[in-house]
């Protein structure tokens, strides 16, 4: 369970401050897919790079399974970012010097990637279809199958939270529906929590959990169907 | 880990050449004077080690070739306390031999591909006077010849005779006819002198081993030096008091002349070469400063494309310490190729530079400055690496992944 507190989040650009989140408080259960959904500079990126400890807010808790982030040691952050979160980026972010399967391993190189973990994340590469692609480069994939192999990466961690900003918007929207589709599936069998930022509502299910944030506030009515409803009206 | 540093490192193949040229060079460099320092070292010693008496030559002059003094100071010398053999010498660059110059032979050596001959083959003439020559127990070339060489030395009947002692290397510059070397009985034109070959010596030493030895009147003669002229005076001492004393002694007793014994010019001779080694190392921390600014230089360039990177791997449990880790692998293998293609280049160098010098002047890389110069050059990738992967490591992981995100 995800519990965010009274969150605010501020950034000085010389004189100025911006305040990009404005006391956003929200719960998220265990194994819930949720949306944060929101014009662009709102504040969705801000919100889901806090959950992942990427950045500090400047005031307000955030509680992952109990453990308080924003009380966290540098080093407990990277062990929190390294085992209980994973990321899927708008852009992959694979690293072009290494395999599909090396990519997957990332978060294990530092301290020697073992037969299991390489086992798990040829699995893993499998199930998004990717098993004929394993020592492929990024170069030589295509932006769907490079952001298959960030699901992998995300999930060979077996991650609390899979936290994932604007993942289908380099994709078209065929590729998008495959995207997921991987996503959720994968995510019923490993009974992960998503989070997921995107302005595209026709992903979004009635049973989701969706976030509205506008100008760094989430609005009242943010509950599931009322997301889904306007999700109705807005496409693009 | 070190996987991934090597790729990227292959990468930018173009850069990384060019990082490792900027420090390999150096490398060369340091290998390279270190060489020729020890080259140096060694040339000299074995010389130094072989002389042990005293040599008495005007004040000032650096050699017996270029020393002369009167007949008249052998007397003097004789006379101070403390002194037991004292021996004249006559020394000169030898006239053409077998009406060869310098100049011309070395021209005649590169037609033939017989390899350069260098300065260092310049043959010089002593000349010995025989009656206190044979008092002395120190002498070089007589000992030389008894160990090594063949023939027989010179003695009384060689006295105002145009007999000669020649070292092995002479034989062999000075062939016969048909192309053999010189042997003993053989006649070799000095100058205009017809000389005969009693016997070859073989020192070891390049800066002996151009001696071409003679009874001093014919050395005067062939020298066109007056009578009454020696160029150096060869001394020994009692036991006690000792050479250092000796030397004193003869030069209170003739002002104008300075004695040296060996183990002085050896003594002086290593405080030069420590001056040498001192600007060396001038040089060389100069050249790796160079090779530092290009590996920093190399190292910015790569990690400011990479700031992406760094993000994604930080958001997947990356530490600071492990970006830090990766950069800083990365420059010390930069460094380790560096210090690799330098030491094949100073050892090839080494062997082309030896078919140049030639004779005793012997350059090598020793294993110890082999790992010397590997040393130094991963040091100088790690020292250059430290600042772009200090950077690389700080920078918050959030910007980085905004950078990418749009
Ligand atoms: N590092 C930063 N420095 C200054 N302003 C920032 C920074 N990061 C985000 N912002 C600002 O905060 C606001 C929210 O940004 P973001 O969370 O990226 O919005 P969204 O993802 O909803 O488009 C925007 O106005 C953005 O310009
Ligand atoms: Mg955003």
């Amino acid at each position: 369970m995800i519990d965010v507190v009274d969150v605010w989040k501020s950034y000085k650009s010389g004189t100025r401050t911006l305040d990009a989140l404005r006391g956003v408080s929200c719960t998220i259960e265990k194994g819930r897919f949720a949306f944060i959904v929101g014009p662009s500079g709102s504040g969705k990126s801000t919100l889901l790079y806090l959950l992942g400890a990427v950045d500090r807010p400047s005031r307000g808790r955030i509680l992952v399974e109990g453990r308080d982030l924003t009380a966290m040691s540098e080093a407990e952050q990277n062990d929190y970012r390294r085992d209980t979160v994973g990321f899927i980026f708008q852009s992959f972010n694979l690293i072009s010097n290494l395999s599909a399967v090396e990519n997957v391993l990332i978060p294990f190189m530092p301290r020697g990637v073992t037969a299991e973990q390489r086992a798990r994340a040829v699995d893993l590469l499998k199930r998004v279809g990717l098993g004929d692609r394993l020592d492929h480069h990024p170069y030589q994939l295509s932006g769907g199958e490079q952001q298959r192999v960030a699901i992998a990466r995300a999930l060979v961690k077996q991650p609390l939270v899979v936290l994932a900003d604007e993942p289908t918007g380099e994709l078209d929207s065929k590729t998008g529906d495959e995207i997921y589709r991987i996503l959720r599936s994968l995510q019923e069998s490993l009974e992960t929590t998503l989070v997921v930022v995107t302005h595209d509502r026709r992903f979004i299910t009635p049973q989701d959990l969706v976030l509205e944030i506008q100008d760094g506030l989430l609005a009242d009515d943010a509950e599931p169907a009322a997301g889904f409803a306007t999700g109705l009206h807005a496409a693009d | 880990m070190g996987v991934f540093a090597w790729r990227n490192l292959l990468t930018r193949p173009m850069r990384t050449l060019l990082a490792l040229i900027g420090l390999s060079i150096p490398i060369l460099g340091v290998l390279g004077l270190f060489s020729l320092s020890d080259g140096l070292r060694n040339m000299v010693g074995d010389t130094l080690s072989q002389i042990e008496g005293v040599i008495v030559l005007r004040e000032n002059t650096p050699s017996p070739v270029a020393s002369t003094l009167s007949i008249g100071v052998v007397d003097k010398i004789r006379a101070v306390p403390g002194v037991r053999a004292v021996a004249p010498e006559v020394w000169g660059i030898a006239p053409n031999i077998e009406g060869q110059g310098m100049l011309m032979r070395a021209a005649g050596n590169l037609m033939s591909k017989k390899g350069a001959g260098s300065i260092w083959d310049q043959p010089v003439i002593s000349g010995q006077d025989y009656p206190t020559h044979k008092d002395l127990k120190s002498a070089v070339f007589p000992r030389a010849l008894k160990e090594r060489g063949e023939g027989r030395f010179l003695d009384e009947r060689d006295v105002g005779k145009s007999s000669i002692v020649i070292s092995r290397k002479i034989a062999r510059n000075f062939p016969n006819d048909k192309g053999e070397p010189r042997k003993v009985g053989d006649r070799l034109l000095v100058g205009e002198e017809d000389c005969e070959i009693v016997g070859i010596y073989e020192t070891g030493s390049m800066l002996l081993d151009v001696v071409v030895v003679m009874d001093i009147q014919t050395a005067r003669r062939i020298l066109k030096m007056p009578v009454e002229t020696v160029s150096s005076i060869y001394v020994e001492a009692q036991t006690p008091p000792g050479y250092q004393a000796v030397c004193a002694a003869i030069e209170a007793a003739e002002p104008g002349v300075s004695a040296r014994s060996m183990n002085e010019v050896q003594a002086n001779f290593g405080m030069l070469m420590g001056q040498v080694d001192k600007v060396l190392m001038m040089i060389v921390s100069l050249a790796l400063l160079v090779g530092v600014v290009g590996i920093v230089n190399t190292m910015l360039m790569s990690t400011t494309e990479r700031f992406v990177e760094f993000g994604v791997l930080r958001t997947n449990g990356w530490s600071q310490a492990n970006v830090l880790g990766l950069v800083t692998l990365e420059s010390a293998y930069l460094g380790l190729l560096a210090g690799v293609s330098g030491c094949v280049l100073a050892w090839l160098g080494t062997l082309v530079a030896n078919q140049f010098v030639g004779g005793g002047l012997r350059l090598g890389v020793s294993p110890f400055s082999l790992l010397l110069g590997l040393g130094l050059s991963v040091a100088t990738g790690v020292l250059g690496g430290l600042y772009p992967a200090w950077r690389a490591a700080r920078m918050v992981p959030m910007e980085a992944i905004r950078l990418g995100s749009h």
